[in-house]
């Protein structure tokens, strides 16, 4: 809905011309953060808590990683995951014959990194299971212009009883879409608080959030998916918190050039849920757990109808 | 000591002594009789005068005597009458302007010297003459760009909807159209106004020192006033431009008794495009249009009623059912009573309406509509006592329900239909003022009051109470409160003292100063870098408390030259405000029922100096405009609670109009334009979280960079077509062709600079590429040509 709308702006203004120009300011020089990245969840491979540094914006080689922490997540039963490290600032738990946690649960993340102790919670929540994912045909006219492309939807009924959050992760022919603009977010089967669809269908803007936005050289649009693509999905149940920190991150990540630039926030910076219980020293990044359920499917193009 | 009491009681005796009658009426154009706002009546011989007000009349109480009584407005001859002022008179003057010719009364060239005689300081008037001659974007001549060319004016960029008067945000503006405000002021965002200027008939922006009459807004009041029709010719007039044609109307419909404006205006590049594109094949629509209309009917010679509306909007249509629209209606109606010489009145009644609506989806069983409006309904009495020529007197009051409709949204997924509206709000705003203008001696003139105004949000609804602010976190809800229909929710009252003074040094200069009190019980939720049609307003409630404005401003008017050839102000401001609105990151500002736990709340201060100069005569006229200024916020939760820089803070704001009349045939004008680039907030570092590089600024600052300053150059040309036939008799047909161009020197001013990963597609691992961009919202020179008449 809201990249719709700015598509109508940009179309409005599309009379004027606007210039977007890469440019290269000097930044002030800051202090080194420590950064946790753990996003945990309870599919059956290595869950990852990612320890590393902040750089200075305009450096894009690889993140400084922080060696010789201790890492681990307790839960409200008493039992302790001990994640190891591995190098390059990861510290992996693999599971064995169970995934990580059980829903309901509540679990605490500790970093012991030189003479600090953070900490941060979360709670395992549950998920309903992804029915299926189906591809049309579709022939839009969009300002003169007609556009024929695949698109696939995802079918998920929300859970009865409100206020189940979910991330939604899509993967195409295994890469997985990770363009700020591509995090998809629903509250229940909607997008937020106030206008809840409580144990229905994911409305349409969300159905069809499993869809990648390409453009090609020639600034084409690119069809999303193409014969005998693959897609898959992962359906992350994750907290208000978690849910609160991936929408200020998709703020913050997909700015608008142009005439966007006009409905532009301020930049900010993302909260953070964890907390260093011995000094003042700064910590960014975040601590979720999520139970995941999956689907996937392959497009066939003699298998979808083209009357529309 | 005795003797000076007896002269003092001598004199007060002979003041109640002496009959005392009063001339009375309304001034006009003699050409159309449409009235005039701000003419001068003076006595002349005697530093007595007054100004007609908004509606054109005037009133002056005076002993027995005979006098020379002398009207007077920019633009007009003057016309002075001689007055056995024996009884009670009304007299109506008509003026001619300065091209007419008209015999029978003495024409005295006094000019104007409001600048430095009238008691309003922070004042800037616009009449429609110069707005029409300021070089503009697109050939189209704009209300609100205008007004961005006079000190104290900023906005926070090309193409930005709004402007920003004294550091006061978009929302703390009142904008009237005859006197109903007027929600959303710009065509496609910020580009156009919705003003057209055929209707229009005098501007006046009110930066500081606001009268009581006016109240509701902390920052400025920018007072619109439409023709009233022609009462004694028919009279039309258009244009066709680069985006516009426009086409008004006016005519008698009874003699100098009855006339009504009909103006309308359509962008037109759809229309223009349709046979040679199929981009609108389908239903998709691109265009803007505003129609105005009036009316008036003099009942008699005192009473006489004005019927005014206005109807614009914006429509962007993918398709037959894809799309948004916007727009403003306003209804007024209003009636001008005359009870006797001495006393004015005006009711004035209207309605106002700003809404919008989206529309997504690709068939019936799936659609998603949303749209959300503020309704306004007001009865407001004023009333001006003309107590003798040193004390003017008004009263009033006023009644101002709202209705907010935040958002009704309504959806059908695979077939099933919900609706996810929020309830609509409901508020009452009364307020009654009084002020005096009270001359003392030939020097010094006061004027004084105060506006108490009242608030009440009234149910059906429900209040929330929600935790305590934790900087920057988003409020949590604790618990609720249901309240039936009627019922008080919340209540806020003020007293809003205002005072100016101006002390007159001699015929050259004068000092004048002023304090006011300003609240605002409504506000405008945007955290956007420029406001945009879907922003919403939100009333005060339990969570948000209205807006408090403070300004004192003082200054010095000089003028020079026997005809005031050169006007010049210095002015000097200090405003401070509280209770304003900023936002938690992450703010979520629609269609959400809990927005009052995304806001935050805090204080503001803004100064500044501004000092203008007008030349008025001769071939070579314009003005230079400067301002240096500072607004800023303090808001606990951001910037770590310190004081930080507005959005459209700007330190140095110049811009100068020059007009220059070569002969008949042609006229030039040009602007210049500077401004200090305004801030914005930089990242200092970066990070990665689940796969995304997020920017992170070290130390919490919000707008601690400035982009780079803006600087425009405009040019323009008008070429007026023969007025006189081959055979010398006038054409009643007059035309002129206006060939402009915008940013002559294609500079390509930045409007804002982000940060961003670059626009591809990373592999997994992959390091991540992030860049500044600057953004141009005009890269070029925009040439423009357009075509006016008048018939």
């Amino acid at each position: 809905m809201k990249s719709n709308f700015k598509y109508l702006i940009l179309a409005a203004f599309s009379i004027l011309c606007a210039c977007d120009d890469q440019i290269y300011p000097d930044l002030d020089d800051a202090p080194e953060v420590l950064v946790v990245d753990a996003w945990i969840d309870d599919l059956m491979k290595d869950q990852v808590v990612k320890l590393s540094m902040t750089q200075p914006y305009f450096q894009s080689s690889e993140t400084k990683s922080v060696s010789g922490a201790q890492v681990y997540i307790t839960d409200n039963e008493g039992n302790r995951f001990d994640f190891v490290e591995e190098g390059s600032g990861n510290y992996v738990w693999s599971p064995v014959s169970d995934p990580f946690g059980t829903i309901g649960d509540s679990y605490e993340l500790t970093v012991i990194s030189g003479e600090d102790t953070f900490k941060a919670t979360s709670m395992k929540n549950r998920v309903p299971t992804v029915d299926s994912i189906t591809f049309e045909y579709n022939e839009d006219k969009i300002f003169g212009t007609v556009e024929t492309y695949y698109s696939a939807e995802l079918w998920v009924t929300d859970l009865v009883g409100e206020g189940d959050i979910y991330w939604i992760k899509t993967f195409k022919n295994e890469e997985f879409l990770n363009k700020p603009s591509e995090i998809s977010l629903a509250w229940d089967a909607g997008f937020n608080k106030s206008a809840p669809f409580d144990g229905d269908t994911f409305i349409p803007p969300i159905r069809s959030s499993i869809n990648p936005e390409d453009y090609d050289d020639n600034d084409e649009f690119i069809s999303p998916y193409a014969d005998g693509d693959s897609v898959y999905v992962e359906l992350h149940a994750i907290t208000e918190a978690a849910r609160n920190f991936l929408s200020e991150v998709q703020i913050q990540t997909n700015r608008e050039g142009g005439f966007g630039a006009l409905f532009a926030t301020p930049l900010s910076n993302v909260p953070t849920n964890i907390i260093n219980e011995t000094s003042d020293k700064l910590v960014v990044g975040f601590f979720s757990v999520s139970s995941v359920e999956t689907n996937g499917n392959r497009l066939d193009v003699s298998q979808v109808p083209k009357e529309n | 000591m005795n003797k000076l009491l007896l002269a003092k009681l001598l004199v007060c005796f002979t003041f109640f002594a002496q009959a005392q009658n009063t001339i009375s009426g309304y001034v006009k154009d003699a050409s159309n009789g449409e009235t005039l706002i701000g003419a001068t009546v003076l006595i002349k011989g005697s530093s007595q005068g007054v100004i007609t007000n908004v509606y054109g009349f005037y009133s002056i109480t005076l002993p027995e005597n005979t006098y020379e009584v002398e009207y007077r407005y920019i633009g007009y001859q003057s016309v002075v009458q001689q007055v056995d002022l024996t009884e009670n008179q009304r007299i109506d003057i008509e003026l001619p302007s300065e091209s007419q010719q008209l015999q029978e009364i003495v024409i005295t060239d006094t000019p104007e010297d409001l600048n430095v005689s009238g008691i309003q300081m922070s004042t800037n008037k616009l009449d429609i003459e110069t707005i029409t001659k300021i070089p503009s974007f697109m050939g189209e001549a704009d209300v609100l760009r205008s007004i961005q060319m006079v000190p104290g004016v900023a906005t926070v960029g090309e193409g930005a909807s709004g402007f920003n008067v004294r550091g006061g945000s978009v929302g703390q503006n009142m904008v009237l159209l005859d006197e109903a405000p007027v929600y959303n002021s710009s065509h496609l965002m910020g580009f156009f106004s919705v003003f057209n200027p055929d209707a229009v008939k005098d501007v006046n922006l009110i930066k500081g020192g606001i009268p009581a009459r006016y109240g509701g807004r902390i920052s400025s009041v920018l007072d619109i006033r439409m023709k009233e029709g022609n009462v004694k010719e028919f009279e039309g007039q258009g244009g066709i431009g680069t985006v516009f044609s426009r086409l008004a109307i006016e005519a008698p419909i009874v003699k100098d008794k009855a006339s009504f404006i009909l103006a309308g205006r359509r962008s037109y590049i759809d229309v223009l495009a349709k046979p040679f594109t199929d981009v609108f094949d389908g239903g998709a629509a691109l265009n803007f249009y505003d129609l105005t209309a009036k009316t008036n009917w003099n009942i008699n010679a005192k009473n006489r009623i004005f019927l005014s509306g206005y109807f614009g909007r914006d429509v962007f249509k993918f398709d037959k059912q894809q799309g948004f629209n916007w727009g403003n209606s306003t209804a007024t109606l209003r009636w001008n009573h005359i009870f006797n010489d001495k006393l004015f009145a005006n009711f004035t009644a209207f309605y106002s309406d700003y809404d919008y609506e989206l529309a997504f989806g690709e068939d019936e069983l799936d659609k998603f509509r949303w749209s959300s409006r503020i309704l306004n309904y007001d009865f407001k009495p004023e009333f001006t006592y003309f107590m003798n020529p040193n004390n003017e007197i008004s009263f009033g009051g006023e009644a101002l329900y709202f209705k907010f409709e935040p958002a009704n949204v309504s959806t059908v997924n695979v077939g099933e239909a919900a609706d996810n509206s929020l309830p609509s709000k409901n508020a009452l705003e009364t307020a009654l003022y009084i002020s005096n203008n009270q001359k003392i001696g030939t020097d010094i003139e006061l004027q004084y009051g105060v506006r108490f105004s009242n608030f009440n949000l009234l149910g059906s609804g429900m209040t929330y109470n929600y935790g305590d602010t934790i900087p920057g976190v988003r409020r949590p809800l604790i618990d609720s409160t249901s309240y039936d229909s009627r019922e008080v929710m919340e209540s806020y009252h003020n007293f809003e003292p205002r005072l100016s003074v101006k002390y007159q040094l001699n015929k050259y200069n004068s000092f004048k100063a002023s304090y006011n009190k300003t609240s605002q019980y409504i506000h405008l939720v945007s955290n956007t870098t420029a406001s945009n049609p879907l922003d919403v307003w939100n009333p005060s409630s339990n969570n948000i408390e209205p807006q408090i404005g403070h300004q004192v401003a003082l200054g010095w008017f000089r003028n020079f030259g026997v005809d005031n050839d050169v006007e010049f102000s210095a002015e000097v401001y200090y405003r401070k405000t509280k209770n304003q609105i900023d936002y938690i990151d992450g703010a979520e500002l629609l269609i959400n029922e809990y927005i009052e736990g995304d806001l935050l709340s805090g204080d503001g201060r803004a100064y500044g100096l501004e000092l203008y100069a007008k030349k008025n005569t001769g071939k070579l006229t314009g003005w230079v405009s400067y301002t240096i200024a500072r607004t800023e916020l303090k808001v606990d939760g951001i910037n770590n609670g310190n004081w930080y820089p507005t959005r459209y803070d700007q330190a140095h704001n110049f811009k100068t109009a020059v007009f220059y009349d070569l002969n008949k045939s042609w006229q030039f004008s040009a602007n210049f334009t500077f401004l200090t680039g305004t801030p914005t907030t930089f990242p200092t570092s970066r990070f990665e979280q689940g796969g995304y590089v997020v920017p992170y600024a070290y130390g919490d600052g919000r707008n601690n960079f400035r982009i780079p300053s803006y600087h425009r150059f405009d040019l323009s040309a008008t070429k007026y077509n023969k007025t006189v036939r081959k055979n010398g008799k006038p054409k009643k047909f007059h035309s002129h062709w206006v060939f402009a161009v915008y940013n002559v020197f294609g500079t390509k001013n930045p409007f804002s600079i982000y940060f961003t990963q670059a626009d591809e597609r990373f592999a997994a691992g992959q390091p991540v590429d992030t860049q500044a961009r600057q953004v141009s919202i005009i890269g070029s020179m925009i040439p423009s040509i357009s075509y006016n008449f008048k018939f």
